[in-house]
């Protein structure tokens, strides 16, 4: 299954249906201290809530007054009452002391990671996600597959602008800092799928700038993360344009279009077509066809295709901005060279309206989503 | 005895000899043309213009969010795309925060009442006044303008985004530009008031004997002076960084993008409370005085104001528990954020018992100011959840941070200026309104306020995240959303329905006698609309709660002075004698 089609499925719809009144599902070794707070502060305010509603709604009743009945005043009512006043200061200060306390310590549990907690790097970039397993030298786009029952820590940065990691089934939120790094740790409890969102407005897509994590039991975890070390190095070229459109292509969709239509960025249909023409034109005016061949900026048209994903900034294609973040350090040379062949044989992988011809040949390890167990 | 500097402080317009005499001799009526009013120096007149001006700001914002509802029925997005989306919402925030709900209840209802509610004749500083209409009149513009030019940043303008130039679209300059020249037309309001109450106060009039809508005024106007400059220097920053890439803001040149929104919210954060205070002294009113009870426990009231003002500066880094400022910060910030909730406690204790025990008319002022007491309390103990850290992580950022803050500064904020506006209605405008349409009104606006909003806490809770254009088709969240979609149509209506009684009051309305309410402070003393000097001679101050001297008179349909009941000033144990 393609993880374009993982974000389509019910699976992520059932998780979030799990949950309560007030709380989604709750996932994570955080999360149920999370709900309890949320949970007495509840009790503590449908209490204060309905005894000041009631009152108000008792005092404008018993003493409501028709403008022909009061043509005059009596000024006979207590107007200071110093131990009433008393009593309304300390006992909402207790509270709140209380919850002050109860707070600080939760958070200070959500602060420290342990010390063996399972390390991924996270970029968050206009309009996508990014995760490595230094581990296993693996990169996952748009996916997140963590262990279950072990801690894991996301350090976490961004090369363009700010962006949130939340996800709600474990509680957990960070905002991503270009120029630092921030962190954020979780141990997740139950197998399945939760969605991740970005929470800190950051553009145009910031709204589809979502992933999902999938939890596995630490043996499919592992068979799973070995499987993915090892995807692009196995297999054989004519299988790379499949490979790139399933696993890579997914960093791209919020901007570049399979059908055609124009995005943030021109489409991928018939873009190997124009780079190979030299017809495309930048924002500098000048044209493709002019920087290639022998002794030109582009010595073959692959070339340009490398320089776009490596080097965004340098040529902009006339009527976009240079909106595109770099891959450097993102993608390994295999993985480019995925890339150019999909774009190469892009019309023999999907169909007119960009949608997938054949099936995905590269993922399929079996996703356990829990709810079955 | 007249107020020191009260002469010089008399406006210098002067109605013409030839001019014909008129039956009432009004401000409205006073002088006439276009140029009497656009260059006028008097406090009602310029209170009106702002009036207006805010009005159809309030107008501008409020299409912009019901488009942002209606895009959010379906999940991929009814009538908009991404930028569309992303531009309406700031336009949504950017023109409610500076346009209306800052400048609402000081700048339009305080210019007018204030040196009224004082007996004085006008603010201390007439010229100082119209010069801030002015610039705030060029700041809107300039704001406004941002619309054409596309801006996308949110209103709160965060970095790296907003300098970027790849990044947030073209109107950021002109929009800031708008945003440093409102903070300057809000400083001098300010620096107005504060030396308004401290010079022009009558005799008899001792700080614990002003109304508490001044109190409240006096608070506000000294976090506008104190905290809009570091606005103003942080926008500056800003647009400067945008223009020229100087590299405070920009982590690529050195900057620190955290160091924004510090900047930002020390700012923003008591601008909350130039928000909210100055409604909670227009609420005091309200229910005091349709309540016909003595206010309970004023001075409590009124340290509470100033309490509220001061920790207001202490609390900005609760807006940024998950920005990446250190753990302790966060601990310490909860902790002092946790206070503020005990003087709002406080007032909403004291306004419970004021009603006890009173005499408490069923009409529109009245419900807006139960109204208010009602979304307070809502808006209130949700900040409970968001001060907790722990639940603060998971809150921040969606829906649910959406539907506090509109509690807070919708719900209370705005309220208190609508509920002012028809408290003081007749007083501006010497006119009554439709009490029938005005309860119909607010009902309307209450059912669809909580519809819209209430859904909104469950959204966040379940994780919806905020200013999204779109949304998971299958992650549970539309029929929320749907709910509260229409809830804003129903509160739109609401809002249309005042618009149409208000106007009406204009030409059909019965005449406003001085003191329909009840009201015992002074502006309830000169006649509705009061007349271009407010008071012939120096009003005598009493109790500005004490309701038991006055009786209705049905031949005025209003309040009068009861004859058995000695005026303060001339034998009352209230006040000095004048």
């Amino acid at each position: 299954m393609s993880i374009v089609g993982l974000l389509a499925t019910a699976k992520i719809g059932e998780a979030t249906s799990g949950g309560t009144f007030w709380m989604p599902e709750n996932a994570s070794t955080a999360a149920q201290g999370v709900d309890d707070v949320f949970y007495f502060i509840n009790n503590i305010n449908y209490f204060f809530f309905a005894l000041l509603v009631l009152i108000l709604v008792w005092f404008a009743v018993r003493y409501r007054s028709k403008p022909s009945e009061h043509t005059t005043f009596t000024n006979d009512a207590p107007v200071h009452n110093t131990p009433l006043e008393l009593t309304w200061t300390i006992v909402p200060l207790l509270i709140v002391g209380v919850l002050f306390w109860i707070g600080m310590d939760g958070y200070l549990h959500l602060v420290d990671a342990p010390d063996d907690s399972y390390p991924v790097r996270v970029t968050g970039q206009k309009w996508s996600w990014t995760f490595e397993h230094p581990e296993y030298g693996v990169t996952e786009a748009a996916e997140l597959t963590v262990p279950l029952n072990r801690p894991v820590r996301l350090l976490m940065t961004s090369p363009d602008v700010l962006h949130s990691l939340f996800i709600p089934a474990f509680r957990v939120k960070q905002d991503l800092v270009p120029g630092r790094y921030t962190s954020l740790w979780f141990e997740a409890t139950k197998p399945g799928q939760y969605r991740l969102y970005c929470t800190e407005y950051c553009g145009k897509d910031h709204s589809k700038m979502l992933a999902v994590v999938t939890v596995l039991p630490e043996d499919e975890f592992q068979n799973r993360l070995g499987k993915l070390a090892r995807e692009y190095e196995d297999l054989d070229d004519k299988d790379l344009p499949a490979y790139a459109l399933n696993r890579l292509y997914n960093r791209c969709a919020s901007c570049h279009s399979l059908d055609g239509k124009s995005g943030t960025g021109p489409s991928f249909k018939g873009l190997w077509d124009r780079t190979q023409k030299g017809s495309t034109v930048f924002t500098n005016g000048k044209t493709l066809k002019g920087m290639m061949g022998p002794g030109g900026e582009f010595e073959v048209p692959e070339n340009y295709i490398r320089d776009s994903i490596l080097n965004p900034q340098h040529l902009i294609v006339q009527n976009y901005t240079g909106a595109m973040p770099t891959f450097k350090g993102q993608l390994k040379q295999r993985q480019i060279d995925a890339m150019v062949l999909m774009l190469k044989n892009l019309d023999s992988l999907v169909d007119e309206n960009g949608n997938p011809i054949e099936a995905p040949k590269v993922d399929e390890v079996e996703v356990s989503t829990g709810a079955d167990q | 005895m007249t107020v020191e500097g009260d002469d010089s402080m008399t406006t210098t317009e002067s109605r013409p000899l030839d001019a014909p005499a008129l039956e009432v001799d009004n401000y409205l009526t006073y002088t006439r043309g276009i140029r009497s009013w656009i260059l006028t120096l008097d406090h009602k007149r310029i209170g009106v213009m702002y009036l207006i001006s805010v009005l159809a700001c309030f107008l501008l914002g409020g299409i912009f969010a019901l488009l942002v509802r209606t895009q959010l029925v379906v999940p991929d997005g009814l009538i908009m795309s991404q930028d569309e989306y992303n531009q309406a919402f700031t336009i949504h925030g950017g023109v409610m925060v500076f346009l209306v709900i800052i400048p609402g209840i000081p700048a339009a209802l305080g210019n007018f009442i204030l040196p009224i509610m004082l007996g004085a004749k006008d603010v201390a500083f007439p010229r100082l006044n119209l010069f801030s209409y002015w610039l705030w009149v060029l700041g809107a513009i300039f704001l406004v303008s941002a619309i054409f030019g596309g801006l996308d940043t949110g209103w709160t303008f965060y970095t790296p985004y907003s300098i970027d130039q790849n990044s947030a679209m073209g109107g950021v300059i002109p929009a800031v530009t708008g945003a440093f020249l409102l903070g300057f037309a809000s400083i001098f309001t300010g620096m107005n008031f504060i030396v308004t109450i401290h010079r022009l106060r009558p005799d008899g009039m001792t700080w614990f004997r002003m109304p508490l809508f001044l109190w409240s005024l006096y608070a506000t106007a000294v976090i506008q002076v104190l905290a809009t400059p570091v606005l103003g220097i942080t926008l500056a920053l800003l647009a400067v960084e945008r223009a020229f890439g100087i590299g405070i803001f920009n982590p690529a040149l050195g900057g620190d993008p955290v160091l924004y929104q510090h900047f930002f919210w020390f700012y923003s954060h008591p601008a909350v409370y130039i928000m909210v205070l100055p409604a909670m002294g227009v609420v005091s009113e309200l229910i005091a005085v349709h309540s016909h009870r003595h206010i309970f426990g004023y001075a409590y009231i009124a340290w509470s104001s100033v309490a509220i003002a001061i920790f207001s500066f202490l609390v900005w880094g609760h807006h940024m528990f998950t920005s990446g400022q250190s753990p302790l910060m966060s601990v310490i910030f909860s902790f002092i954020t946790f206070s503020v909730a005990i003087p709002s406690g406080i007032k909403v204790f004291n306004w419970l018992a004021t009603m006890y025990k009173g005499a408490i008319s069923w009409n529109t002022s009245m419900f807006y100011g139960m109204g208010f007491i009602v979304l307070f309390i809502i808006g209130g103990l949700t900040g409970l959840y968001l001060g907790v850290i722990s639940v603060d992580v998971h809150l921040h950022d969606t829906y649910f941070i959406v539907a506090h803050f509109h509690y807070t500064m919708m719900g209370s904020s705005l309220i208190g200026f609508i509920g002012g506006l028809h408290h003081w209605w007749p007083k501006i405008t010497g006119k009554m309104f439709n009490e029938n349409a005005g309860r119909i009104a607010f009902m309307l606006f209450f059912v669809g306020y909580n519809m819209t909003f209430f859904t909104q806490f469950m959204l966040g809770s379940h994780g919806m995240p905020r200013r999204y254009a779109t949304y998971p088709a299958d992650a549970g969240f539309q029929t929320y959303h749907i709910i509260s979609t229409i809830g804003s149509y129903i509160m739109a209506i609401g809002f249309f329905t005042m618009a149409g009684y208000f106007i009406a009051s204009l030409f059909v309305g019965r005449k406003a006698a001085a003191n329909p309410w009840g009201g015992r402070s002074l502006e309830w003393q000169c006649t509705s609309p009061p007349p271009h000097d407010n008071f012939s001679e120096q009003p005598a101050v009493g109790d500005c709660y004490d309701f038991s001297v006055l009786r209705w008179d049905d031949e005025t349909n209003g309040y009068v002075w009861r004859e058995d009941v000695a005026h303060p000033g001339h034998e009352s144990e209230h006040t000095a004698s004048s």
